[in-house]
């Protein structure tokens, strides 16, 4: 029976940056992985002459090389800035509603609102004073909250937080509305809702803001090699630091003894003990499949007010033209139907032409990520797991197939030569999610991200059962940015909790002597 | 403790915790939902299927169709035409596995026929061929592959052809266009080299008088005396003749699946033709039997040079350069997950520790996999002493 101090449960992004974390904070950590590579959603698989990315779309929170954001600051803590090189992309996104609107917003903060002005005269005031609370509301969530909670004090909350207090968790919607007259308007700051998963109605507006500003302020960017290639690169500092990884390895049970995670159990019966247990998996399989011990209590009752997230049903294309033969002028086109986001909402928990979608070309701002001449894409529109689990599995291929066709007619207002310059083609739906992530419903940012499900109305997950944590996009926001951000916390926690209890035992020692 | 009474400042932030509460009275501890994930991948998707040999049909002197039920008697799980499964067999003490395309039809959810084709020294053809009884007990994968009629682009004016057991994909997905009475025409290119080993012959030839959109054509290289049909390999002109008919070529989809040489002369031929490259599907193979006559093989190395493999933490044993590493690890008692064997699904992704291996055309790996050390094991050729870490 092998000994550690620390056992990560999956290798997604939390479960790396954690795991890494954890090796070069000193704790000796074996990273399980059921997959035979690294990385759950930032991952990539190849089909002839591609490479397809499988989830990442655009990188938010780097900064540049003289301004540098919290991610570049984390990527370099773990060892791995001088092993992947970024790509920084020109554009934020367009947004198209065929018939309506067609617009581009730069990646550049003051560009965006000088673009908007110009097109939304009317609104020139409100967009300022927006985005001004945009920005504001986003450095109060990153430092003066955190500060605020930690002080426990309104006073300096109201003091130090104005924003927040004003904005904080009212719906995006309700913002927008308070804002801004023109419909369009609203629709074109809001788009990055499908990031998130859920309507404007249903965000609260610091998460909606925040996105849109850390994106425009710190830019979008692009990982050579696509997601994968951080997934190796946190592999390759983990192992460095000393750590041991295990590939096509499931975890069958989570032990404890004492009430206290003790190990874990793998797929061969082997057992393997620690004293610190991650789980980067589902807490719903964490707790209700994983562990050995009936679910507790105040887990349960979290459970109570979540519900299930959406998945995505994506279309990954090699395409022998160019970007430019294709029309492509943005790495990230956005294609809504229409205005209304709530009906977009709704036709994700149908099989009915979806009402939104995206392309995104990869090898636009990186010509390195397609072979010379050709074009790497991949078409989403956000689709609930729900309407999938019931396709009988003998009519599964043709639901797929028929589906994605609906999703072709949607980009095919925008981008009409899509379908004519097909090389390689690879359909991925709510199940293939399921499968290659393991996650109820095939969700993509775990829970649904609705107001209800912040972080600031929740207590934490960790250590309701002793040495045993969570991270991922479950406990956290879902994406690329928060999950390598929770990974990374997670661990600091525990190596905060070792250090104490590491102290607590030299004094007892000491007071023994 | 959560700060609720510090946060009950923040606008909005009572009216979230009171919707909250309201999911909690109507909502549920998910454990309704346990095993829910495990028991929707596996209808689709199964790691390991546990079969049985119903039946085992002798097709040609050198071919025999193995059809495969579930060990429990339960409907296999659907695949679409031309796909494989990953067969495991143990012989003498070896662990492997080989890819054989599904030659039944995707309505048949009951078996799957698996036609197995004697290669010349093939470890596990013949052993399949020689030492399989009906009754015996199989592990597979659950089906794979990309070398399927796919919908979205392929179209409807489909050429295939086939080489010796290459026909096995093609009987699949032409039984599946006839049964499903798909609107397609399929016109199967079929080469042999000898006119008594063309496999699924007489059903090919009454399927073909009965049905418009199915034309077949026969090639048999080395023909008997007085032989009618077509004789010689599959030329440039032939092919051109037989193109003439049909829609545009650049709207034709082409299949091609047969040994290596028969792969790579029919992807020259149709590129001549005009065929834009993304119209050609060829199937893979398994690994490459001449890796060392490829671009990039090291000089100084020669095919049977042997080198040792250290697998770390286990131990070590020498094998040739020549050999797929995945092949000698099984050889040696080691072993990896593995599907395709053809450099294509990457599941037995290894790390190359120390050391240096070639990696033929056929490996189709991650950029990120060749900048950090990692090697689809199943085409990797060790081409000096090497470490490596399963």
């Amino acid at each position: 029976m092998k000994q550690y101090d620390a056992v990560v449960i999956g290798a997604g992004n939390a479960g790396l940056t954690a795991a890494t974390a954890l090796q070069r904070g000193g704790c000796n950590t074996l990273l399980l992985e059921r997959h035979n590579v690294p990385g759950g959603c930032g991952t990539s698989f190849v089909r002839g002459d591609f490479e397809f990315e499988v989830a990442l779309h655009q990188l938010s929170g780097m900064g540049t090389e003289e301004k540098p954001f919290i991610m570049r600051k984390l990527f370099h803590k773990l060892g791995v800035m001088d092993k992947v090189e970024f790509v920084q992309e020109h554009a934020l996104y367009r947004l198209v509603v065929p018939g309506t609107l067609d617009i581009t917003l730069p990646a550049s903060w003051s560009g965006i609102k000088r673009l908007l002005q110009e097109r939304f005269p009317d609104e020139s005031e409100s967009i300022a004073r927006f985005m001004q609370v945009c920005e504001q509301i986003t450095v109060e969530g990153y430092t003066a909250l955190p500060q605020a909670r930690r002080a426990g004090d309104e006073a300096t909350l109201r003091a130090t937080c104005p924003c927040y207090v004003q904005y904080g968790l009212r719906s995006a919607r309700e913002v927008l509305d308070e804002f801004f007259a023109d419909a369009q308007l609203k629709g074109v700051l809001a788009t990055y809702w499908m990031y998130i998963g859920v309507p404007p109605s249903m965000t609260p507006f610091a998460d909606l803001a925040a996105m849109f500003y850390a994106y425009a302020a710190f830019k979008p960017w692009h990982i050579k090699g696509g997601s994968q290639a951080m997934s190796s690169a946190l592999v390759d500092s983990f192992t460095e630091a000393g750590g041991e990884v295990r590939f096509n390895c499931s975890v069958e049970k989570i032990l404890t003894q004492d009430g206290h995670a003790s190990g874990v159990r793998l797929e061969d019966g082997e057992e393997v003990t620690c004293d610190t247990v991650v789980s980067n998996i589902s807490p719903l399989m964490t707790f209700n499949e994983l562990l050995d011990q009936p679910l507790p209590a105040p887990i349960a009752q979290d459970f109570k007010s979540r519900r299930m997230g959406t998945s995505a049903f994506v279309i990954y294309l090699g395409l022998d033209c160019t970007p430019e033969e294709l029309g492509v002028e943005v790495a990230s086109t956005f294609i809504y139907e229409t205005l209304d986001e709530e009906r977009i909402h709704q036709s994700m928990e149908s099989l009915e032409p979806p009402l939104g979608g995206m392309l995104t070309c990869y090898n636009l701002d990186d010509p390195d990520f397609a072979p010379t001449g050709k074009s790497l894409v991949a078409l989403v529109c956000l689709q609930y797991g729900e309407p999938w689990k019931d396709v009988p599995p003998p009519q599964y291929a043709q639901t797929k197939y028929a589906f994605a066709e609906k999703l072709l007619t949607l980009i095919e207002k925008v981008f009409p030569k899509v379908c004519q310059h097909i090389e390689e083609v690879e359909v991925a739906t709510p199940l293939t999610m399921m499968r290659y992530l393991n996650t109820p419903g095939g969700a993509i940012y775990g829970f649904q991200q609705s107001t209800q499900d912040s972080a600031l109305l929740r207590e934490r997950l960790d250590a309701v059962v002793p040495g045993l944590y969570t991270a991922g996009s479950w406990t956290s926001m879902g994406g690329f940015q928060p999950t390598y951000i929770a990974g990374e916390s997670t661990a600091r926690a525990i190596l905060k909790q070792r250090a104490k209890a590491l102290e607590a035992q030299h004094a007892q020692e000491a007071n023994h002597d | 403790m959560t700060d609720y009474n510090l946060l009950k400042a923040v606008a909005g932030f009572s009216e979230a915790l009171q919707a909250k509460k309201e999911l909690e009275r109507n909502g549920t501890d998910f454990t309704q939902a346990q095993g829910e994930v495990r028991r929707t991948v596996a209808q689709l998707h199964p790691k390991r299927l546990a079969l049985r040999v119903a039946a085992l049909i002798d097709e040609t002197p050198s071919t025999k169709t193995l059809r495969m039920v579930a060990e429990d008697g339960s409907e296999l799980p659907p695949f679409q035409a031309g796909q494989y499964v990953n067969l495991f067999v143990e012989i003498d003490g070896v662990s492997t596995a080989r890819p054989y395309a599904i030659s039944s039809a995707p309505s048949q959810h009951q078996h799957y026929d698996l036609t197995v084709k004697r290669a010349q020294g093939g470890f596990v053809s013949n052993h399949l061929m020689d030492c399989v009884a009906a009754g015996q007990h199989l592990l597979s994968s659950g089906p794979m592959g990309t070398f399927h009629h796919n919908p979205l682009f392929h179209g409807d004016d489909l050429v295939f052809l086939a080489g010796g057991s290459g026909s096995a994909p093609a009987r699949s997905m032409l039984l599946d266009i006839l049964e499903r009475g798909l609107p397609f025409r399929f016109h199967l290119i079929y080469v042999n080299s000898y006119a008594d080993d063309v496999i699924f012959a007489e059903e090919l030839r009454a399927l073909a008088q009965h049905h418009t959109n199915f034309r077949l054509t026969e090639l048999v290289s080395r023909p008997p005396a007085g032989y009618q049909g077509h004789s010689g390999r599959l030329t440039q002109e032939l092919l051109t003749n037989l193109m003439a008919e049909g829609g545009p070529i650049d709207q034709k989809m082409f299949y091609i699946c047969g040994p290596t040489p028969f792969n790579d002369s029919g992807l020259a031929m149709l590129k001549a033709l005009g065929v834009p490259r993304r119209r050609i599907r060829v199937e893979a193979n398994g690994a490459p039997k001449t890796p060392h006559l490829q671009p990039g093989w090291p000089d100084q190395v020669s095919p049977d040079t042997e080198v040792t493999v250290t697998v770390r933490g286990q131990g070590s044993f020498i094998t040739r350069a020549s050999e797929p590493l995945l092949n000698a690890l099984e050889r040696n008692g080691y072993g990896t997950e593995n599907a395709c064997r053809s450099g294509e699904c990457s599941l037995c992704r290894v790390k190359l520790v120390s050391g240096s291996v070639f990696n033929p055309r056929e490996a189709h790996l991650r950029k990120s996999d060749q900048s950090f050390g990692w090697v689809y094991s199943c085409v990797a050729f060790p081409t000096s002493d090497i470490e490596i870490q399963l």
